[in-house]
């Protein structure tokens, strides 16, 4: 491939942003990011910070299914635990009088650490199972898990089937009650996030979860233990579900058990689809497709039809069937996802003008 | 020991229909190496196909009411007793054309989606990787459910049973046991269709041709097995298994999306018992449906919805390729 990106030193190559078209595209969606809450309205905000609780969560996923192998059908439920954990923590926190101005920096890492430990114990099974039997596995461990929260027996902290509502997070004193405040802190999270995982997968552990992912009978014979990496693989993933399960605490006043069913489990899944598995921005450009196709529908769907109730009965099970046609859609046409897409464009404008395509 | 033997009754009823929802799943698995997430969600169009053609359009005006009516029938029902055994027969006897109408369109209808899903999002598939085709029917869970509740917008609605309903009781060991007749008659139907088909599966050409194409694809093709076929056939099998199963399941618990769901206990209950195994399906299918009944009666309803997964879980922990399932031998 021509891409006339000439490294002279290994560290040029080694660089997380090793190109010009990926250095203007981060810093300029980090501008984007930083210039919305002052010019944008609520809307754009709303739908803005959906895209980041998503990502993060997407993230998660990616470093599962994408980069270790392991797939999952049940990620909801850890985003679920990030969301009650950060709840119940605040709680707790005030009943031990911790000021809240310091409670988030306990709070939101004591969900991510809650979400790891459920994480390695639903990554028990990944020891003797793969591919289809894990994603039952993982798929019936999101039912017991929402059966949980649902219990009678633990209604006292998880609210039961009425669910939970929420704090809004005091960071020194600065209280992020309004979504635009929510969504600094979810912007700046997301944004690590997807720096983060993209750095983990330049030291040891991240590959040796490529090694896993490739075989990991082989990887195993070169000395990856496979009960640690792959633990270790969901741990992470799990955490960055239950950050995101966190961001989601803050972002709406309430939690309900029935937000974190099977629906979500699919949308996280097919988010990572229709982006692309095992590349960095695949999450993000698949979040922004799976947030935006509904809010797109209703769009079009106003412009045809008006307000009519018609339209608004019918708008719901449209969204399913796209979103379903999405993930059909993007296996049968373009595998690899919308990075494919991307690198192709990109591959165009190096090449341009000598030549196309 | 009487209220065990009863809930072990009702488990075995429900252990019934479980299998023959497995079914559907294992002959998928065994032709075409594809784990069908969706299955729920076809049989969920199964029930109401038979919802529609059973209860909705022989109520509308210009279509036949498809009632059996001759005079001693309307004679005998006014003069039976309500809630009696006769009444029961009586009523299952005067909706059996619509039973008979409801169930042929449901299969037929089931069939034809079968073969659309399969003639054109899973063949251009073939030979690519597993990975790509169980993930379109996670992708067709979604298409469906949207799909149902565009085209059927009402709540949960009831149907007839295939078979009469009277309430049966009878006393075993001194203690009384009641069972509804049609359950009884169902788990009959299930059993005699899941048996006759894995007989037909062992004995027959086409499903020799199954088998053999399960084992390797390219040289059953080279062999003269049309392969798409064989898959086309699965597919078909399994929907028209699914649709009677919607139909009992739909009696018995009424029409709902909650039907959908169901599919994914079903495809516990299929890992438990191995994916390529049928006698190990029907044995957890059975396991299961005991198991339930179990938790319902020691630790309440709600604990029903998670034994299948519970029991699941387990399993694969101790031994991952189900039950009866064959270990796969993998090339490093």
């Amino acid at each position: 491939m021509i891409n006339g990106n000439l490294k002279a030193t290994y560290a040029a190559d080694e660089k997380i942003v090793d190109n010009r078209y990926k250095f203007s595209f981060v810093w300029g969606l980090a501008v984007l990011a930083a210039l919305l809450p002052i010019f944008a309205n609520d809307y754009v905000i709303l739908v803005a910070c959906q895209v980041g609780i998503m990502v993060v969560a997407v993230v998660g996923l990616n470093v599962l299914t994408g980069y270790t192998g392991l797939m999952s059908l049940g990620h909801a439920a850890f985003v679920a635990i990030g969301a009650y954990g950060v709840t119940i923590l605040h709680h707790a926190a005030s009943a031990l009088s911790i000021p809240e101005g310091i409670q988030p920096f306990l709070t939101i890492p004591g969900a991510m650490a809650l979400a790891a430990v459920i994480g390695l114990i639903v990554g028990l099974p990944s020891l003797r199972v793969k591919g289809v039997y894990l994603a039952v596995a993982t798929l019936s461990a999101n039912f017991i898990i929402i059966f949980l929260i649902e219990l009678d027996a633990l209604a006292p902290w998880t609210g039961g089937k009425t669910g939970l509502t929420t704090v809004d997070p005091s960071i020194f004193g600065w209280v992020l009650d309004t979504q635009r405040e929510v969504f600094i802190l979810i912007a700046v999270m997301a944004f690590s996030t997807v720096l983060l995982v993209q750095n983990l997968f330049r030291t040891r552990v991240g590959r040796a979860f490529i090694a896993i992912r490739e075989r990991d009978y082989s990887a195993e014979i070169l000395g990856i233990s496979l009960l640690r990496y792959k633990l270790t693989s969901f741990a992470i993933s799990a955490a960055c579900c239950g950050l995101a399960g966190a961001l989601m605490a803050y972002f709406y006043a309430r939690v309900l058990p029935e937000q974190f069913e099977l629906l979500l489990s699919l949308q996280l899944v097919a988010a990572l689809i229709v982006g692309g598995m095992g590349r960095t921005m695949g999450p993000v450009f698949g979040v922004l497709v799976i947030v935006l196709s509904p809010e797109l529908l209703k769009v079009i769907l106003s412009a045809i039809a008006g307000d009519s109730i018609e339209a608004a009965q019918f708008r719901a099970p449209l969204q399913e069937i796209i979103f379903g046609l999405l993930i059909i859609g993007f296996i049968m046409f373009e595998p690899l996802g919308m990075t494919q897409i991307s690198d192709r464009v990109f591959r165009a404008l190096n090449r341009w003008p000598f030549a196309r395509g | 020991m009487g209220q065990f033997l009863q809930f072990a009754i009702n488990g075995l009823m429900a252990g019934a229909i479980y299998a023959l929802i497995a079914l559907g799943i294992v002959a998928i698995y065994k032709a075409t190496r594809v784990v069908n997430f969706a299955h729920g969600y076809v049989i969920m169009i199964g029930a109401y196909l038979y919802y529609t053609f059973a209860v909705i359009l022989p109520s509308a005006p210009w279509f036949p009411d498809l009632l059996f009516q001759p005079d001693w029938l309307v004679e005998a029902k006014s003069k039976a007793q309500m809630f009696s055994p006769e009444a029961a027969w009586l009523a299952w006897l005067e909706k059996l054309p619509r039973i008979i109408f409801g169930l042929i369109c449901a299969i037929i209808g089931s069939s034809i989606l079968a073969r659309l899903i399969e003639r054109f999002l899973m063949r251009p598939l073939l030979g690519q990787s597993n990975f790509a085709m169980i993930m379109i029917t996670v992708g067709l869970i979604s298409v469906l459910s949207g799909a149902k509740s565009m085209i059927w917008t009402g709540d949960a609605a009831s149907v007839p049973h295939l078979a009469p309903n009277p309430a049966l009781r009878f006393e075993v060991f001194g203690s009384k046991i009641f069972i509804f007749g049609a359950n009884l008659v169902s788990m009959g139907l299930a059993l005699v269709i899941f048996a006759a088909i894995v007989i037909w599966l062992r004995r027959s050409t086409s499903g020799v041709a199954m088998r053999a194409a399960s084992e390797d694809q390219s040289t059953a093709y080279s062999m003269g097995i049309s392969v798409p076929r064989v898959f086309a056939n699965a597919w078909v099998l399994a929907a028209a298994t699914g649709a009677i199963a919607g139909a009992i399941l739909a009696a018995r618990d009424g029409v709902s999306p909650a039907l959908g769901l169901f599919g994914f206990s079903v495809l516990a209950i299929v890992l438990m018992g191995g994916l390529d195994s049928f006698v190990g399906v029907f044995i957890s299918a059975m396991a299961v449906g005991i198991l339930e009944a179990l938790a319902q009666w020691q630790l309440g309803g709600d604990w029903v919805e998670i034994t299948p997964y519970v029991a699941v879980l387990i399993v694969i922990l101790i031994r991952p390729h189900g039950l009866l399932g064959q270990k796969e031998i993998e090339r490093i």
